[in-house]
């Protein structure tokens, strides 16, 4: 078990970093497609490899983030029903859910993208539009983004089996979605209270 | 039995759909898993069938090909674009600026914080895409000093809560483009449709704070005098937007003076001079239909030089109120502009939009002093999570989509609704019925993601345009914000609203907390106006349709196809750079082929699609 337990603490490790990276990503993407924009419109030069960027940017985000998310339990959830049961009932949900619901799903997504990701990289296959870029990268992507939910998924069926044993603390329960925006909430009241006594010292100031 | 089963595969996914989502798993893995397993079980009963299945495993082999198809979808890149601006927008303080400097503004007459809430309510929609963001400002800053100074409880909440929710239906908000996304159309138009019920609406909310400030005073007093702390001088405003309107739109302005000259004869040397002076401004701006717009922003950013200039050299020719009230509004304003304006104008797709308006959302939180690292980071991991779970959500309605279409289960759906009595409004009616009763429980993400696709079919059957369904979907998803007892906007005003007594802290007096009830039934007449204009938008579909522009007689278009002048080895004169490659043209030089292409903005409505071969074809009327 407690083999299990540190193969779990390193998948988190690694989705953790992998998550809490790829939101530069992002940034780049606001960034190239703005300046793409720009020179488009004012020096009427652009190019498809730019274009083709910005979403494969936006893909190394979500695809690296999504185990990150499943990790810190922020996948959406219809919650009429499961916010209103016992957090026993909630955990065999969760447990049922990774083992039957999540797990086939990305192992075969997995399993069916490599071959994709395979072709496209020995056949070196390029865009079709002119100038675009290498495709297996982008397909490598999802690949990336599946094997690291397969893993995910199984860290999360050892956290939530010593959780039902009583052996661990759950480290990210169910909020429902009150919970969560009274969170957002607090963290903006504090952030706009900052600002206000901000703006009172410098209005002292002068 | 089997047969019997075979048969009706396709009520039975989509019943036992609403069970895997009901369990409360996840999102995205629900909608995968549930179609997975049924694509298991489709396959195993398709010899059953009578061909009615049309799944078989090669098919599953497919997913990644879907999958690609999300990936490299540039319209879904505008979501994160626009999230993110919002947020920083959010994180800036503008939304406190805008509210303290329009509430001064309006406070004074009867009603005023109301209408500024509603304003401000309007202004960030137009800025976001996002409704906490506003509801959670407004609740804040708004609420306390609304209650001070004596409002209905019920109003003030239910002003705050419907203000919110415009986030979702002006431009640029998330739904617009997630359903325009969907019902495969191009958020351009969306947009386009989409802005003026969004407005006739805003003008609605005003509409019912009026009667209110008519009828019943005492529920929306005044400001007192001694709470207008930016004191009053409303002419020096008026002077100022009278000089931005004459300069901003000075052709217009000398065209009228030229027309009424030709009655009032004393006026012509004024009308003449004016005509000269616009003539030359406009060699200024080098002419042209862009003249126009760049005189405008001149004018515009004059007014704002001025009016900084006028506070910090202290020559105070300006009011206060003045003064504060342009340096506060015509950044957002600009910002707004260089979004929606140039997506408008066809001047860039909701994407680019969306990236150049974040990178003008950190400019302006940088010169606020409100962009620090700290909140780049928490912007950018608000961001990703949220396009993490979208984009999910998105695949697993992929997966879900592969096995209900492959078992007919769209045409069980067509005809369910083809079939409804009443055609267009039939259809409509019971559509909009099905999307506000699932708006209570569950995201329109879901109900975007799984259900809309599926309206495509019978709408067209049923001559609907597809844009004008999308707005009114968004306006009835909008109303799902603002009902009992899972409406989000409701939910963040709750939290920031006080929930028991607490000392107000400029009069000393004892204030009530905010009753849950009370903000329920505050939003109860928001509600039906929402309602309303869900049905106004149904009855009179020109108010979106206007967004195919005036109607073209196909008649009355003559096409002239240029005649092929063969072109000189390697030149391309007279021919625009970057064509893509001319079929047919075998002396084209190498050097234009795989040149750069410039793709057509999608967002556009105009056809810019057109592929242009050799001379663009002159399109006469």
């Amino acid at each position: 078990m407690q083999a299990l337990l540190a193969l779990s603490r390193g998948i988190d490790r690694v989705t953790e970093f992998v998550g809490k990276s790829v939101i530069w990503a992002i940034l780049l993407a606001v960034l190239v497609s703005a300046a793409n924009a720009i020179s488009r419109k004012f020096f009427n030069v652009s190019s498809n490899a730019w274009l083709e960027l910005q979403w494969y940017l936006f893909g190394i985000s979500f695809m690296g983030a999504a185990a990150y998310t499943l990790q810190v339990n922020e996948h959406i959830r219809i919650d009429v029903f499961y916010g209103s049961r016992s957090r026993r009932t909630q955990h065999w949900i969760d447990l049922l859910g990774h083992i039957f619901f999540l797990m086939p799903f990305v192992i075969l997504m997995s399993w069916y993208l490599w071959s994709y990701t395979l072709q496209a990289y020995w056949s070196g296959q390029i865009s079709t539009n002119a100038g675009g870029l290498l495709i297996w990268p982008a397909r490598a992507m999802l690949l990336a983004g599946f094997i690291l939910l397969v893993l995910q998924g199984l860290s999360e069926i050892i956290k939530k089996i010593d959780i039902m044993r009583g052996l661990m603390e759950d480290p990210h329960p169910f909020q429902s979605a009150q919970e969560q925006a009274l969170k957002e909430v607090e963290e903006l009241a504090a952030e706009v209270a900052a600002a206000n006594a901000l703006a009172r010292n410098t209005e002292v100031k002068r | 039995m089997i047969e019997v089963l075979a048969h009706n595969l396709a009520p039975i996914i989509f019943a036992s759909l609403v069970i895997f989502l009901l369990i409360g798993y996840p999102v995205a893995f629900s909608l995968a898993a549930n179609g997975l397993v049924f694509f298991v079980i489709a396959v195993w009963l398709a010899p059953y069938s009578n061909g009615e299945i049309t799944l078989d495993w090669p098919l599953l082999g497919t997913m990644p090909q879907r999958l690609w198809g999300i990936l490299s979808n540039e319209t879904l890149l505008a979501i994160p674009f626009f999230t993110f601006m919002g947020i920083i927008l959010e994180r800036s303080g503008m939304a406190e600026d805008l509210l303290d400097t329009i509430g001064q503004l309006f406070g004074p007459i009867r009603g005023g914080l109301a209408f500024a809430v509603i304003l401000v309510g309007a202004l960030l929609a137009a800025t976001t895409g996002v409704v906490a963001a506003s509801v959670i400002a407004m609740g804040l800053i708004s609420l306390p000093i609304m209650l001070r100074y004596g409002y209905d409880r019920r109003t003030a909440t239910g002003v705050i809560a419907a203000s919110g929710t415009l986030a979702q239906i002006i431009p640029p908000s998330l739904v617009l483009i997630i359903l325009a996304d969907q019902l495969g159309r191009s958020v351009g138009d969306m947009y386009t449709g989409a802005i003026i019920p969004g407005l006739i609406l805003t003008g609605m909310y005003m509409g019912y704070v009026c009667m209110i400030a008519i009828f019943q005073p005492h529920r929306v007093p005044a400001l007192p005098i001694e709470a207008r702390t930016l004191g009053g001088g409303v002419t020096s405003l008026f002077v100022m937007l009278i000089l931005i309107g004459f300069f901003g739109f000075l052709s217009e302005v000398s065209a009228l003076m030229d027309r009424t000259a030709v009655q009032l004869t004393v006026l012509e040397p004024v009308a003449a001079a004016l005509s000269r002076f616009d003539e030359e401004v406009s060699l200024l701006f080098g002419g042209g239909v862009n003249a126009d717009v760049w005189r405008l922003s001149a004018a515009v950013v004059a007014a704002y030089v001025i009016a900084v200039a006028d506070r910090y050299l202290r020559i105070n020719l300006l009011s206060r109120l003045t003064q504060q009230v342009i340096i506060v509004l015509i950044p957002p304003l600009s910002l707004i502009f260089l979004v929606l304006g140039t997506i408008f104008i066809g001047l860039a797709t909701p994407t680019e939009g969306g990236a150049m308006g974040a990178v003008g959302a950190m400019i302006l939180a940088f010169a606020k002093g409100r962009f620090r690292f700290p909140v780049l980071q928490s912007a950018l991991v608000a961001t990703t999570r949220l396009s993490a779970f979208v984009m999910f959500v998105l695949i697993g309605a992929r997966m879900f989509s592969l096995t209900f279409y492959g078992v007919n289960g769209h045409v069980w759906v067509e005809e369910l609704l083809t079939g409804v009595p009443g055609g267009q409004y039939g259809f409509l009616l019971v559509v909009n019925l099905i999307i506000f009763v699932l708006g209570f429980f569950i995201d329109f993400f879901e109900i975007a993601f799984i259900l809309v696709p599926l309206l495509i079919a019978p709408a067209q059957n049923l001559g609907i345009d597809l844009i004008w369904l999308g707005v009114i979907i968004g306006v009835n998803l909008q109303t799902s914000f603002l009902t009992p007892p899972f409406g989000f906007a409701l939910f963040y005003l709750r939290s920031v609203a006080a929930k028991v007594p607490y000392l107000d802290k400029l009069t000393g007096k004892k204030m009530d907390g905010i009753r849950t009830s009370e903000i329920y039934k505050g939003a109860i007449p928001f509600i039906i106006v929402q309602v309303s204009m869900i049905f106004i938008v149904v009855f009179f579909p020109q108010i979106v349709m206007h967004y195919k522009g005036p109607v073209v007689d196909p008649n009355s278009i003559e096409i002239i196809v240029p005649s092929l002048v063969p072109l000189a080895p390697g030149g391309a004169e007279g021919a625009p750079a970057g064509v893509p490659g001319l079929p047919g043209a075998p002396t084209l030089g190498a050097p234009n082929l795989g040149g750069t292409t410039n793709p057509p903005p999608s967002g556009g409505t105009a056809p810019g699609g057109l592929p242009q071969l050799g001379a663009p074809p002159v399109i006469t009327p």
